[in-house]
């Protein structure tokens, strides 16, 4: 019992965390800057605890304790382990990009942190209900982060889509549920397995229709074809550091749930295949057509974290009871979010009060001004193109190499042709900030600050993650 | 520290280039640095060179356990056809910084770093660290190119980016398929690359593993018809990125073919051999005669870089050994002479102002030093006998005709067209009516004359003496084909491809 509550420390620190966060900004005991740093602590905290676990490695289920409703094995703690990275330095750039903004209240560092209770519990959950009840906490908390600039027209669009069909994806999940249980009269992942094993997917219209639900919601929250569209303008509308949240914390917890689903079942995952094969290759090609296009970089970002999720559903196609493809996830996820994240902290310090400066064109000769800035962008952006020896270049590797192994040659190829196309946009801001004269002096950005620091250490995380091998 | 020489060579350049990008360094200390680390990677080069066994199998070797899930290894290693690569590599870098002087500290570093890249591409023995390095050799390039480039510049940095990743990225995925199918025969992950040779691969997926390695391959030499980003990206790069481009890099792509494709894909190489020599020819002649009609001398270069490209990857194709060796020769008798050429063309440039062949002439008379080693590297690019390209032409020449006389014939022919427009350019530069541009031209300096003699006294002794050299080639080049001994037995029952209109020699 102590064991098994011993492993819910990061949960129930973050969760305490969360807790503190909004008392003390209710009673309007701190401020904008100890709030930042009191968020980032808790994640610091909470950081440290689940990578002690992570090092020592013991998997253990809760099926005593917890009736089978959580687990604590190596991919959910090392998804654990990314989500709360993500929060600590959405927290520390937070506070820079609130320097050169103003709408900012203590209760928005407390929001980021309940959003992260929400995404660890999914990470672990092995249950539909818990899973549905981790996936409001999270997305209630960033519906609130994403409308934060309450002045700002575009963020009010943004999350009123979001909050719209965010909501019709829960009632899927529920619905999905719903019908599943119906049928099998359980909602843990693993007795469904169990049901589906013995009974077989395809003799109940009710399982069926109930998987198919599930899978939308989830689709519907990795964005994934065909239901991508409302990124867009969402992580358009959001506030930097939001966005770069959004990317990748909330992403990292939806794959791990995703793939939690799935591997647990092999046979519902064997059903879906064809299906994930398709979804997974047009959400790709989908995201590299609207990422061409764009003008402003964040959208360029949203549709590229939509290619990325064409690349996870890769692994997710290939995905097999063995570890190794959920190791596989992890890692990706872990490649993409210092990635994504590293360039979010960027902006979040260049862009300028009120997100001024945000289109391609904007970051013209940024590296005759800001070397060093423009350096780390770079690094980044070669990562989440796959050039080694970038993390993302090994993320892909394994994940090109997960596909082939399980026969998925197809599929593989699509995915290499598809990082192909995404080289063009990535490559088209390094020409800008490299290849032309600097048109601006970006005078007003803060030299030296927390979302810098973030942003060089998350430089160093690319390489590092790189140099780690993957164990199966 | 001598088991890690190989590491020593390709981290030392890497680790400065990133330390001169790092630090506030100014261009003076920059260019100090640069000297003496590439010097510093010479010497090291060169005690390899003297302790090389020449057994033919891969000497040096160092193994790091890496992703040890998936047998991925940090493992380096030479044997005699790496080993001149990395020969040329490291006597030829040094040059340039004597040379030429910039106004930034960026382009030294972007050199260093290439360079590092370049030898780690040749000296990796693992598949997975082969490609890091091929890829992370584009990186300076692609900022050189587009950053001290011509004026056209963005558009060349593009084509050859975006061309060159393609192909790359396709090879990525052969690299994965060989890998796997050494987990799936095997049953243990591997890529080394000296296990692929164990594999038994056939079927559709295979032959299209090999084309992933081609195309690379043929993209990086370049190999006609994927040639057209060269001429823009040569004639725009400044010109110690051209003279990296032609004289190494390309040759790292013929390295692929002799180090993947050869032992690997025996099969489809037997039966696509054919058609890839005949590639070879068309476009040592399609470059040829467009070099014949180029105004512009860095131009005209650029074309005659890929035309030689042309036969050094003929003699690769016809799968002999006297063709391989002379393949392998000929890499470093191109790299030091057409390499070279590129480093005078800079020269001229630089003192004239104009690429413009028309815009120049008399040269002869006001440089005579210059004028005599430009004569020497370019009767070695021609292939006089006596200088370096002679050999190894001749040996290639020899390997084809035994493979297939009309290749043999075709090729042969096709040297003269690079005698026609050398000596042309040479005449209209060197020797007709003085112009105005080329009325204040200086001879080479003291240092300039000095740095470039011992390329040019190389040049000269690799076409007297071929054999002290190509004594280390042999070993390794024979064990090439000793390897695919099931080739060898394979070729008569695989039915070549048909060229239509060329099969000739069918009889």
């Amino acid at each position: 019992m102590t064991n098994d509550l011993m492993l819910l420390l990061p949960l129930i620190i973050v969760g305490v965390g969360a807790i503190a966060l909004m008392l003390a900004s209710a009673y309007k005991i701190i401020n904008n800057t100890s709030a930042a740093l009191g968020s980032a602590l808790v994640f610091a905290v909470a950081f440290l605890v689940q990578l002690s676990f992570c090092l020592k490695g013991n998997a253990v289920l809760f099926s005593d304790t917890f009736n089978g409703i959580l687990v604590a094995n190596t991919f959910s703690k090392g998804a654990g382990l990314v989500i709360l990275a993500c929060g600590l330095f959405t927290s520390l750039s937070s506070q820079t990009y609130f320097k050169q903004n103003d709408f900012c209240s203590p209760e928005y560092y407390s929001l980021t942190v309940f959003a992260a209770s929400g995404m660890l519990l999914l990470t672990m959950t092995q249950e539909l209900i818990s899973a549905f009840v981790a996936l409001e906490i999270m997305s209630l908390a960033i519906y609130i982060l994403v409308g934060y600039n309450r002045k700002n027209v575009v963020a009010a669009e943004a999350v009123l889509k979001y909050l719209m069909l965010g909501a019709f994806a829960g009632a899927f999940l529920t619905m999905g549920t719903a019908f599943v249980y119906g049928q099998t009269g359980t909602t843990q992942f693993a007795k469904i397995g169990q049901y589906i094993a013995a009974n077989g997917f395809t003799q109940s219209p009710a399982i069926i229709g109930g998987a198919f639900f599930i899978l939308v919601a989830f689709l519907f929250k990795a964005a994934a074809f065909p239901f991508h569209a409302w990124v867009i303008d969402v992580y358009d509308g959001a506030s930097m550091p939001i966005t770069g949240y959004m990317a990748t914390g909330l992403k990292t917890a939806i794959f791990a749930v995703f793939a939690n689903f799935l591997v647990a079942d092999a046979q519902l995952h064997a059903g879906w295949i064809t299906f994930l094969f398709y979804v997974s290759v047009l959400t790709m090609f989908a995201g590299n057509l609207i990422a061409i296009g764009q003008y402003s970089l964040k959208r360029m970002l949203a549709a590229s974290g939509i290619v990325h999720s064409g690349y996870l559903l890769i692994a997710l196609v290939a995905v097999s009871t063995e570890a190794f493809s959920g190791a596989v996830i992890a890692y990706y996820l872990a490649a993409y979010a210092a990635g994504t994240l590293g360039i979010f902290s960027a902006l979040s310090y260049l862009s300028g009060k009120d997100e001024k400066r945000v289109t391609f064109d904007d970051f013209k000769g940024l590296a005759k001004v800001r070397p060093y800035s423009a350096a780390a962008i770079s690094i980044f952006l070669l990562s989440m193109a796959g050039i080694p020896p970038t993390a993302g270049f090994m993320g892909k590797f394994y994940i090109i190499t997960s596909a082939i192994d399980a026969g998925q040659v197809t599929l593989a190829v699509l995915g290499i042709i598809s990082s192909v196309i995404s080289m063009w946009y990535y490559l088209r801001l390094i020409i800008n900030m490299y290849f032309y004269e600097a048109e601006e002096s970006f005078a007003d950005t803060v030299p030296s600050s927390l979302a810098s620091a973030c942003t060089f250490a998350l430089a160093f995380c690319v390489f590092a993650i790189s140099l780690y091998p993957l164990a199966i | 520290m001598f088991e890690h020489v190989l590491s020593f060579i390709i981290f030392l350049p890497i680790v400065a280039g990133l330390l001169l990008l790092a630090t506030p360094a100014n261009r003076t200390v920059a260019r100090f640095t640069g000297t003496a680390i590439s010097l510093a990677a010479l010497v090291l080069s060169l005690d390899l060179y003297t302790k090389f066994q020449a057994t033919g199998h891969l000497e040096f070797i160092e193994n790091i356990p890496w992703v040890e899930s998936l047998g991925i290894n940090y493992s380096l290693g030479v044997d005699g056809i790496s080993l001149f690569i990395l020969m040329a590599t490291s006597v030829l870098l040094p040059m340039v910084y004597f040379i030429f002087s910039t106004k930034e500290k960026g382009y030294y570093a972007n050199l260093l770093l290439v360079q590092g890249a370049m030898t780690g591409a040749i000296c990796a023995t693992d598949m997975v660290l082969f490609y890091i390095f091929w890829e992370v050799m584009l990186l300076p390039v692609f900022f050189m190119l587009g950053l001290y480039g011509g004026e056209k510049r963005l558009p060349a940095t593009l084509k050859i980016t975006l061309y060159t990743i393609a192909g790359s990225l396709l090879m990525l995925a052969a690299i994965i398929y060989l890998g796997v199918s050494y987990h799936a025969q095997f049953g243990e992950w591997s890529f080394a690359m000296d296990k692929m040779a164990n594999l038994n691969l056939e079927g559709r997926v295979a032959a299209l593993a090999f084309f992933g390695f081609m195309i690379a391959f043929a993209i990086k030499i370049p190999l006609f018809p994927f040639h057209t980003w060269l001429p823009d990206a040569y004639t725009e790069a400044p010109t110690a990125t051209t003279f990296v481009l032609s004289a190494v890099m390309a040759k790292i792509g013929v390295y692929g073919v002799v180090r993947f494709v050869l032992p690997v894909f025996d099969m489809e190489f037997a039966r696509y051999a054919i058609l890839l020599a005949y590639l070879g020819v068309i476009g040592m002649m399609y470059c040829g005669i467009a070099a014949i009609a180029q105004k512009d001398f860095k131009r005209m270069l650029a074309f005659s870089s890929a035309s030689h490209m042309g036969i050094i990857a003929l003699g690769v194709f016809c799968m002999n050994v006297q063709a391989l060796t002379g393949s392998i020769y000929q890499i470093v008798a191109h790299a030091t002479s057409t390499g070279v050429l590129f480093l005078f063309a800079g020269v001229l440039e630089q003192r004239t102002q104009t690429r413009s062949i028309a815009d120049l002439g008399g040269i002869a008379a006001k440089a005579p030093v210059f004028a005599l080693y430009f004569a020497i590297a370019m009767l070695a690019s021609v292939g006089l006998p006596g200088t370096s390209g002679f050999i190894g032409e001749f040996m290639i020449i020899l390997g084809a005709i035994k493979f297939n006389t009309m290749v043999g014939v075709l090729a042969g022919t096709t040297l003269i067209v690079g005698v026609c427009y050398m000596l042309w350019m040479f005449q209209r530069v060197f020797y007709e009516n003085p112009t105005p541009q080329s009325e204040g031209f200086k001879d080479l300096s003291l240092v300039e004359g000095l740095t470039f003699l011992p390329v040019i006294v190389l040049i000269i002794a690799m076409g007297i003496f071929p054999n002290t050299f190509l004594k280390k080639i042999t070993p390794s080049t024979e064990l090439v084909f000793s390897q695919s001994e099931p080739a060898a037995v394979h070729t008569a029952a695989v039915t070549p491809v048909q060229v239509p209109g060329l099969n000739l020699e069918k009889n």
